[in-house]
């Protein structure tokens, strides 16, 4: 089934219907405050890596602070994102800014990625040093980088349904 | 009434040429909504990590003050990011936002925020760890959260309700 079909169809399940018809204030209010607990905590462990705050802790002590609520966070926006798709899931998926807000998380996930698998590895030698080697600052600013600009992405989609 | 006396000056700001100008272009202001974004993820993702660490659930590595110290500079350029963009947002439909209840609320509830921030929340948080009861501590960052959330629902209220 193409996938216009696809959003059709999910637009008329209970679930969509819901969502566009009645729960939608709330679910959107709770998604855009849910940056709060996503961006909003793992923005200090990029700036963390990149040297700019909390340098009197180490960059794995950092994130052990903040990890149960950065994972809260996304979870809530994954869920909320979801719910909000299903209401208006053909306008979305037509939108650029929406695919360009998607394809933005998946680079922020490669991001993530990469760092845990190369410099990451190497953190007690560095982790501690107020500002961390290149790689890791680079890591940092690229997520931070890409995160803002999934807000942006996401509030110029909000705009074009 | 305080609103009563404020209305004529929202009305010349509403009708200014900048106000007429900047309320012409949806694109302008959805631009303006970007900055407002990312100004409450600096806001409130430092209110967050400061309110857990005063709540006893959360940053328990760090100290009190010195996480408040770390935190303040982007917190505040997240604050004033907010002010300015929605100062600007609001110049560009001064008149109809102006009369709206969730507006009205926003405003009160940002005004006691503010009190509340430059005066308990800066007190408490600069303070050295033990000096006062972990109670004041908790009921300090329950309303920290409370207040800047209640800013950020009614917001979020404008534009549904």
């Amino acid at each position: 089934m193409p996938m216009l079909e696809w959003c059709r169809a999910l637009e008329e399940t209970a679930v969509g219907t819901l969502v566009r018809e009645t729960a939608f204030p709330y679910v959107e209010g709770t998604h855009v405050l849910g940056l709060s607990l996503s961006v909003g905590t793992v923005m200090w462990f990029d700036l963390r890596l990149l040297g700019a705050t909390m340098s009197t802790r180490s960059v794995s002590e950092v994130f052990r602070d903040l990890r149960g609520w950065m994972f809260a966070g996304f979870a809530i926006m994954f869920l909320t994102g979801a719910l909000l798709f299903t209401a208006h899931a053909t306008k979305a998926y037509e939108s650029a800014y929406f695919r360009a807000k998607l394809a933005l998380i998946v680079l922020a996930g490669v991001n993530i990625v990469v760092y845990h698998l190369t410099i990451d590895r190497s953190e007690p030698e560095w982790g501690a040093a107020p500002v961390p080697p290149l790689a890791a600052r680079a890591a940092g600013l690229i997520s931070l980088t890409l995160w803002f600009s999934v807000i942006s992405a996401g509030r110029l989609l909000a705009y074009s349904l | 009434m305080v609103w009563e006396i404020l209305r004529p000056f929202v009305s010349l700001l509403g009708d200014s040429a900048f106000g007429q100008w900047l309320g012409q272009s949806t694109e302008r202001i959805a631009w303006l909504f970007v900055m407002h974004l990312a100004g409450l993820t600096l806001l409130l993702g430092g209110t967050v990590v400061v309110s857990l660490r005063l709540l006893g659930i959360g940053l328990g590595s760090q100290s009190l003050p010195q996480l408040a110290r770390d935190v303040a500079p982007w917190r505040m350029s997240g604050l004033v990011l907010s002010l300015i963009s929605g100062a600007l947002i609001f110049t560009g439909g001064a008149v109809s936002y102006y009369e709206g209840a969730w507006f009205r609320q926003k405003m009160t509830l940002l005004c006691v925020a503010l009190i509340f921030n430059f005066t308990v929340f800066r007190l408490v948080t600069q303070a050295a760890d033990g000096r006062f009861s972990p109670w004041l501590n908790r009921v300090t960052g329950g309303l920290a959260l409370l207040l800047w959330f209640g800013v950020g629902v009614s917001g979020r209220a404008i534009a549904f309700f």
